[in-house]
């Protein structure tokens, strides 16, 4: 277990400065000068634009400059944001926001999607089954965006009951809409494949062995369908808590939820590349993080990864 | 031992699978007794229905399945049509299974001890630390050593012999009053069948447990139990005394399996008397071959008479060691020397993992060896350098494969299997290539008609045949057949052998056979190889391995040979 722990940590690092590679590689890739950019494509003087090019090592031969890059996003060092704030406290500032919404909505998706899941794959073909596949299908095929506006008009302006938008000072129950809206694409997915993989496994020879030891039909379930059934899902639902996270801008958006995927969305409009370079950066450690995770649950859940 | 009433009576039971709306009968009209203590086996090819009538005793019918009428007396009351809870309360206290694929019975994901506790626990035997005692007093009973570190483990770090014991614990944990055995042993070893099945013997002799055996091998059938009950197509055709069955059967269908089956067949001379025609034969059409090619230049060979020679052969493959860093040499095959002469059958004979598979693969180009070296007609496999060469040497080889089911790609139709060799090595015209496919086909005996179908639509010996017309596509002067009938029905084993013999004598083939039923042996091979943990054992005649072993490996492996002591009639 722990060489398997060790193996996938060292694993990580390549991932990582892959990750980080590509990024400065598109950043190389942007049209213009940067000393211009970082201006606002105002004239610069010769000065300054030696003190802006020390400052940010511009004329470093590439690979010290991607040093200094894959440096910074190590040492959480993003550099500024037009206005001065450094990127890291604008991050500190919009994440939690978005950790609470990812949250909540990978809680949506995983109580509803499995519990409704497993249901429905315990009675195959039956006219639950039936139903949530038709549910299923239905929210899948809806556009995240065209969900939100309608939920926002229902539930926001026209009954009242939570706030439509969510704004600076945020508290849990304003993100629960956003959530539901979040976690309902993915919770149609998380449906259909704890059907699927429930369905398999209640028809697994270790199933009917365990019901000729005289187990009954609830201690079967518990023990040898669900379990079992439960290590796809789970790696699923992990990465989506990545996904989740970077795919929230769409929605917080819609809602305006001070997270950092409105944030990213805010410095592309206003062409600060630094600072949605400085986000995305940041986003990709966290998705890295998160599906190192998500192997170590699989890990926990099948004896099997462990000594492979 | 028999006591006044039967345990279990199983009366006018007809089972049946729903499709659609057709019922689908599997079992019709089935009747058995089992006395407290008694052991009957029923004998019967895959399809049978032995299988099902198993499951409905348990009720634990799959998918579809219902009792359609009859009735299981258990203990004197019905028991196919009382309620669920009735029905779990029999299971594994009253009614224990040991299932069939040890691979796949076994939950992955939970420690065998725990699995075994389940048991204890649901049926009331005992709890907490008590059942964990018991778990491993089970598992040293089920004869498993180091049970208390073995309790400990996962299912993958147990081999197959040993997760089969750990399900005869499981199955036998809440001491049952009958135990249905469902081909317990038919994915092991011959040598760890017959412990295995030595040990269930006595355990449920010393705890009289009836046991109702359920196995598609008549000879081990006899040899364990009493009374024997045989099923073709859904219904008992024949049941009595396992001796009297043998002796003098009586339902065609019995007749033909106590003449065909590959463990008693293996006794007769008769089997040895038609072998030696058809090495006879092929001997005699092969040397003609070898004329031909020793004259012709374009031919690939030199006409030899030992048509493939292995000269210390050996593969070592790297593992991983005891750290995770560390590496360490496995000798799968350690220095294995041998000569196959034109148009005779040599077999390779070993358990899993004594290498021989590896031996197939090394003999076929399709791993290079370690060290060694293979001389395919006088010329060194491993020289041969350019693509066309090796075209060539693939030609004269072909192989067979154990399992039809994943050795034909099930989106090619049967015509495409067969002709794409011939198009690979560009042999003839569109309509040569159909002719010679037709031809095929009629050589392993099946009707052109199959030509436009697909694998999915065909038996498990259909498939084989059409592996085998596949194989001679090329007209190859050797074929290696890696375990070609293991997957197969007795009957269809008999049929597939039979049909490997006379392809053998009409066009002068010489097979590598490679098995680990030493009984189908006697049928088809001439010289005979032991292999155990990748290192030849002994190497005579078949006749002299039969009648004279030298190794007590050997011997054990002929000994491990179902119903061997079982007197036949006629």
């Amino acid at each position: 277990m722990w060489w398997y722990v060790a193996k996938r940590l060292l694993q990580t690092i390549p991932v990582f400065i892959g990750a980080v590679a590509i990024l400065f590689l598109l950043l190389q890739l942007r049209q213009g000068d940067p000393v211009l950019n970082l201006a606002g494509n105002k004239p610069v003087s010769q000065e300054v634009r030696n003190a802006i090019a020390a400052q940010y090592h511009l004329d470093d031969p590439w690979y010290s400059q991607m040093f200094y890059f894959i440096k910074g996003a190590l040492t959480l060092d993003f550099g500024n944001t037009f206005s001065g704030q450094p990127v890291m406290d604008l991050i500190k500032e919009t994440f939690p926001v978005t950790v609470t919404l990812a949250f909540m909505a990978l809680l949506i998706d995983a109580i509803l999607g499995i519990t409704i899941g497993t249901i429905a794959g315990l009675n195959r073909n039956g006219f639950f089954d039936s139903t949530a596949l038709v549910i299923s299908l239905l929210l899948i095929s809806i556009p995240i965006f065209v969900l939100g506006f309608v939920m926002q008009l229902i539930f926001g302006v026209k009954l009242g009951w939570t706030s439509p938008t969510v704004g600076g000072d945020w508290t849990v129950t304003d993100l629960i809409l956003p959530a539901i809206v979040l976690a309902i694409a993915n919770f149609a997915y998380t449906i259909r494949l704890t059907r699927t993989s429930v369905a398999e496994n209640l028809s697994a020879d270790h199933v009917r062995t365990a019901r000729a030891k005289g187990l009954s039909n609830r201690a079967v379930v518990r023990n040898h369908v669900l379990r079992n059934s439960l290590v796809p899902v789970v790696t699923y639902i992990g990465i989506n808590l990545g996904s989740l996270m970077a795919g929230a801008v769409i929605t917080e958006t819609i809602f305006n939820v001070p997270g950092i995927g409105n944030a990213a969305y805010q410095a592309i409009q206003q062409g600060q590349t630094a600072t949605v370079v400085a986000i995305v950066t940041f986003m990709v450690m966290v998705y890295v993080l998160m599906s190192l995770l998500v192997d170590l649950i699989y890990a926990v859940l099948d004896p099997r990864i462990r000594y492979a | 031992m028999k006591g006044t009433e039967p345990l279990l009576k199983v009366e006018n039971l007809s089972v049946g699978f729903t499709a659609g709306k057709q019922v689908l009968t599997a079992v019709d009209q089935a009747n058995l007794t089992i006395y407290p203590g008694q052991t009957i086996a029923i004998v019967g090819e895959s399809g049978s229905g032995k299988s099902t009538l198993a499951h409905a005793v348990i009720g634990l019918l799959p998918g579809t399945g219902r009792v359609l009428g009859g009735e299981i007396q258990f203990e004197g009351t019905d028991i196919s049509r009382s309620s669920r809870s009735k029905i779990l309360a029999l299971r594994g206290s009253e009614i224990g299974l040991v299932p069939q694929d040890p691979m796949s019975n076994l939950n992955p994901l939970w420690k065998v001890g725990f699995q075994i506790k389940e048991a204890l626990v649901a049926n009331g035997v005992a709890s907490g630390h008590a059942a964990d005692k018991r778990v491993i007093e089970l598992l040293e009973e089920a004869g498993l050593p180091d049970a208390e570190r073995r309790a400990r483990q996962y299912p993958h770090e147990f081999s197959g012999g040993m997760r089969q014991r750990a399900l005869i614990a499981m199955g036998l944990a809440a001491r049952p009053k009958l135990l249905i055995a469902d081909e317990p042993t038919s994915a092991l070893d011959v040598t760890v069948q017959k412990q295995i099945l030595d040990h269930l013997d006595q355990l449920t002799d010393t705890l009289g447990v009836a046991v109702m055996l359920i196995t598609h091998d008549l000879g081990l059938a006899a040899e364990r139990a009493d009374h024997l009950v045989v099923m073709y197509r859904g219904r008992i055709v024949e049941s009595g005394p396992a001796r009297d069955i043998l002796q003098s059967p009586e339902h065609p269908y019995t007749k033909r399996l106590v003449s065909k089956a590959p463990s008693l067949a293996s006794q007769r001379l008769s089997s040895v008397r038609a072998r030696a025609e058809v090495r006879e034969q092929a001997v005699q059409t092969a040397a003609e071959i070898a004329e031909e090619v020793a004259q012709s230049d374009a031919e690939f060979g030199e006409g030899r008479n030992d048509i493939i020679v292995a000269e210390n052969l050996t593969k070592i493959f790297k593992l991983r060691g005891a750290k995770p860093w560390q590496k360490v040499d496995f000798a799968a095959v350690d220095d294995v020397s041998f000569s196959l002469r034109r148009g005779t059958t040599t077999a390779i004979v070993g358990e899993s993992g004594s290498g021989k598979s590896t031996v197939a693969r090394m003999v076929l180009d399709l791993l290079p060896p370690s060290s060694g070296r293979v001389l395919f007609d006088g010329r060194d496999v491993n020289e041969l350098k350019s693509k066309s060469e090796r075209l060539r040497l693939r030609r004269q080889m072909q192989p067979v494969f154990q399992n039809p089911y994943a050795s034909l790609d099930p989106l090619y139709s049967i015509y495409q299997s067969i002709e794409e060799p011939l198009r690979t090595h560009d042999v003839g015209t569109k309509k040569e290539r159909e002719t010679r496919v037709r031809d095929l086909l009629d050589k392993v005996s099946l009707p052109t008609t199959v030509m436009s179908r697909y694998p999915g639509e065909l038996s498990g010996g259909q498939r084989q045949r059409v592996a085998i017309a596949r194989a001679l596509a090329l007209e190859p002067e050797v074929v290696i057949c890696d375990e070609a009938v293991s997957a197969l029905d007795v009957l269809v084993q008999a049929q597939i052998l039979e049909l490997l013999n006379d392809l053998q004598a009409e066009l002068g083939l010489s097979y590598l056979f490679i098995t680990h039923d030493l009984a189908v042996v006697r049928q088809i091979a001439d010289n005979v190889i032991v292999m155990q943990d990748g290192k030849v054992v002994e190497s005579a005649a078949v006749s002299e391995v039969f009648d004279n072993p030298q190794k007590d490996y050997t011997r054990k492996l002929l000994d491990a040979i179902p119903g061997a002591s079982i007197e036949l009639g006629a």
